[in-house]
């Protein structure tokens, strides 16, 4: 107990007089003023006192960072032992463009790193592929083959910085697993991370099992749910439905005789943080325990490592605005705000551009800007949990918590996660009609968009100014070029690769599918013999008998409901 | 004036928000939307000339546009479709809006369009069309 149960009914008493002086006075004045709903849908009060958490147990609901259930934080001390990892998305044209922008943000004091492929369409087809044109190095960076990402991580020191790669296939895994055996990096300690989001495929269950058993401390598991966030979910949904999936996943792996333990430190978090600065510290707290609580209670995860649930974060986007861009950046810190002092491992804060174009050098540098401020000039983060204790975060973290725990049950009832696939996307869109339709009627203000609207901003006027006079690149433009130019590396390798060597280890990769062995050795084997991503998503449609060449979640052509 | 036929795809499987909301303020207007999903600009014209559409709506996030919708035109005259008109919607740099207006493309929809203008500028193009 947090409380005495005297003093709690001493505020009782106390609490309806102010409860009752706050009414006097807001009766006489315009409006509405109270009644503010979370970002989330959840009504708040306009106080909070020991009364709303006050049967708080501060060892069990809390207790110390880095002990159970890690409310308070994942480690023991927090950003002081191992500072904020800065890491922006990159990803644009071919490696050796994407591979320029990474030294460029590591010369700004970036201490982690991230790429994003093409192939967001799910279309892993190579590059010279009718089917790809207009994406090639569009929405992120074209890798085709090993060649590729050797240039992609020419002088990166991949025992020093982290990498994440945002990517769901095996493809993109052996060639870092080609890199580091080239490297002499011993796979035992390899690091790096991978967006392989736990689902129901041999594809993402191969890593798993793979990594676990050869390469234990790459992060090889994801649960994408800031994605799903943007999505439209609420963040108790953010909280269980990654839980969920997590769940599954295991529930799948124990299946193929693995312990708990032997993989589940290697699930890492992809969240979100949003405009609701206390109640997206509070999801983070409640994400913390939640995972700890299901895993040690219901699983019986014993290692601290399992039971510690680490995240990188990246920035709520929908509400980042093209009208008025430059208050994307107040945003922007202040969304990170709720990130850090939430206590996230890792972060990436959107450019002020976001809802324009893909970032610059001068976008993204004020986005690792925006964190070096917060991590060095506000101390905020030479204090673990500094919300810790606020009556407000605390009942909000509690909200979170039980709110969440009643949808994993939920999806629990259903047969779980992968069985509760449709219901989950169904609420999801739900959810996100209700937060549009939230903001088309201004009950939820959005400056710039629904309230203090100005024709002809300023701001767009500045960055025009900038785009037409200043001696760098104001805002992105794709250009069509870097197509071919990735057609010609891709040539390149064609022409210089031993074909019958690739069918031979074409072959073998196909064997070992269908006899469902893991295809990560096999794919190594392949990949450094020249095998393309496009003809491993062909391997793939031909063994899995998926459509397109690959794509796993496509929605087929339907007539909406 | 019998429903209209809306085929809605898009060009990316992270970002998904736009396009569900969109069909389903479309549908809830009373138009019948046929969920292209994820859709190259071929596949598109073979949905389109399938479910025999009114309007073809492209969502646009990663796909560099005026590369994409100058396919799109190109496939849909191979397909005799000329005549069918396109709207577009998504991430859409200020000189690839001109660019495929100038192609043809018949509106344009950003991000925070208010859903009920969204639907009034789908039913004009809609009309316009069978006018």
């Amino acid at each position: 107990m947090v409380f005495k149960p005297e003093v709690i009914e001493q505020l009782e008493r106390a609490r309806s007089r102010y409860e009752e002086e706050v009414e006097r006075i807001l009766s006489g004045l315009p409006g509405p003023r109270t009644g503010h709903v979370t970002f989330s849908g959840k009504p708040v009060k306009p106080l909070y006192t020991p009364a709303d958490i006050g049967d708080l147990d501060f060892f069990k609901d809390l207790s110390f960072p880095g002990s159970y259930p890690f409310t308070r934080g994942a480690f023991p001390a927090g950003y002081l032992t191992r500072g904020l990892h800065i890491r922006q998305v990159t990803g644009y044209g071919t490696a050796e463009e994407t591979n320029a922008r990474w030294k460029f943000l590591l010369s700004k004091g970036a201490n982690a790193l991230s790429v994003v492929p093409d192939d967001g369409s799910g279309c892993r087809a190579d590059s010279d592929d009718d089917r790809v044109r207009g994406l090639v190095g569009a929405g992120g960076v074209a890798l085709d083959t090993l060649y590729d990402y050797e240039t992609l991580f020419e002088g990166i020191d991949m025992t020093r910085y982290p990498v994440h790669m945002i990517t769901l296939s095996a493809y993109a895994l052996a060639c870092y697993l080609v890199l580091a055996q080239d490297r002499g990096i011993d796979l035992k300690a390899l690091r790096g991370s991978m967006s392989n989001g736990i689902r129901p495929h041999p594809e993402c269950l191969d890593i798993l099992e793979f990594c676990a058993k050869e390469a234990p401390l790459f992060n090889a598991g994801y649960l994408d749910m800031r994605n799903v966030r943007e999505g439209g979910c609420t963040a108790a949904q953010e909280i269980a439905f990654g839980v969920a999936c997590a769940m599954a996943g295991t529930d799948a792996l124990i299946e193929r005789g693995l312990g708990v333990d032997d993989f589940l430190h290697r699930i890492t978090w992809f969240v979100n943080a949003g405009p609701e600065l206390f109640e997206e510290v509070a999801k983070f707290r409640a994400m913390r325990k939640v995972w700890a609580r299901v895993f040690g209670e219901r699983y019986g995860a014993r290692d601290p490592g399992s039971l510690m649930c680490r995240m990188h974060c990246q920035i709520y986007a929908p509400t980042l605005t093209m009208q008025q861009p430059f208050n994307n950046l107040v945003r922007g810190a202040i969304y990170a705000l709720g990130a850090v002092m939430g206590g996230v491992q890792s972060l990436h804060v959107n450019s002020f551009d976001e809802a324009l174009a893909l970032p610059t050098e001068f976008s993204a540098s004020l986005s690792v800007r925006t964190q070096q401020i917060i991590d060095l000039e506000t101390g905020i983060t030479r204090v673990i949990d500094p919300l810790g204790g606020s009556y407000y975060v605390e009942w909000l973290t509690r909200e979170l918590e039980v709110e969440a725990i009643s949808i994993i049950d939920r999806i629990q009832e259903m047969g779980g996660a992968f069985k509760a696939w449709n219901w989950m996307c169904s609420e999801i869109r739900d959810a996100a009609i209700r937060n549009q339709s939230e903001f088309d009627s201004g009950r939820r203000k959005l400056v710039g968009v629904n309230v203090l609207v100005e024709e002809n901003d300023i701001q767009t006027r500045a960055l025009r100014v900038l785009q037409k006079h200043a001696d760098f690149e104001a805002l992105y433009e794709y250009s069509p070029e870097l197509a071919d130019k990735q057609v010609a590396r891709l040539s390149k390798v064609r022409s210089e690769r031993d074909p019958d060597r690739v069918e031979v280890a074409r072959r073998h990769l196909i064997e070992a599918m269908k006899a469902g062995r893991n295809m990560i050795p096999p794919l190594v084997e392949a990949v450094r013999h020249g095998l393309t991503r496009g003809e491993f998503a062909r391997v793939k449609a031909e063994v899995y008998d998926e459509p397109g060449g690959g794509p796993y979640v496509c929605d087929p052509p339907a007539v909406l409901a | 004036m019998e429903r209209i036929r809306f085929l809605l795809s898009r060009d990316d499987w992270y970002h998904q928000r736009g396009y569900w909301v969109v069909a389903k303020a479309l549908s809830e207007a009373g138009v019948e939307v046929i969920l292209g999903g994820i859709q190259t600009p071929r596949e598109i014209v073979q949905t389109a000339l399938h479910e025999d559409v009114d309007v073809i709506g492209y969502r646009l996030m990663d796909a560099s546009p005026q590369v994409v919708i100058g396919i799109l035109f190109q496939e849909m005259r191979q397909a005799g479709l000329e005549g069918v008109p396109v709207v577009v919607g998504g991430i859409i740099p200020e000189k690839d809006e001109t660019l495929i207006r100038e192609m043809g493309v018949k509106d344009v929809f950003r991000p925070f369009d208010p859903l009920d203008s969204i639907k009034e500028r789908v039913l004009a193009v809609a009309r316009a069309a069978r006018a």
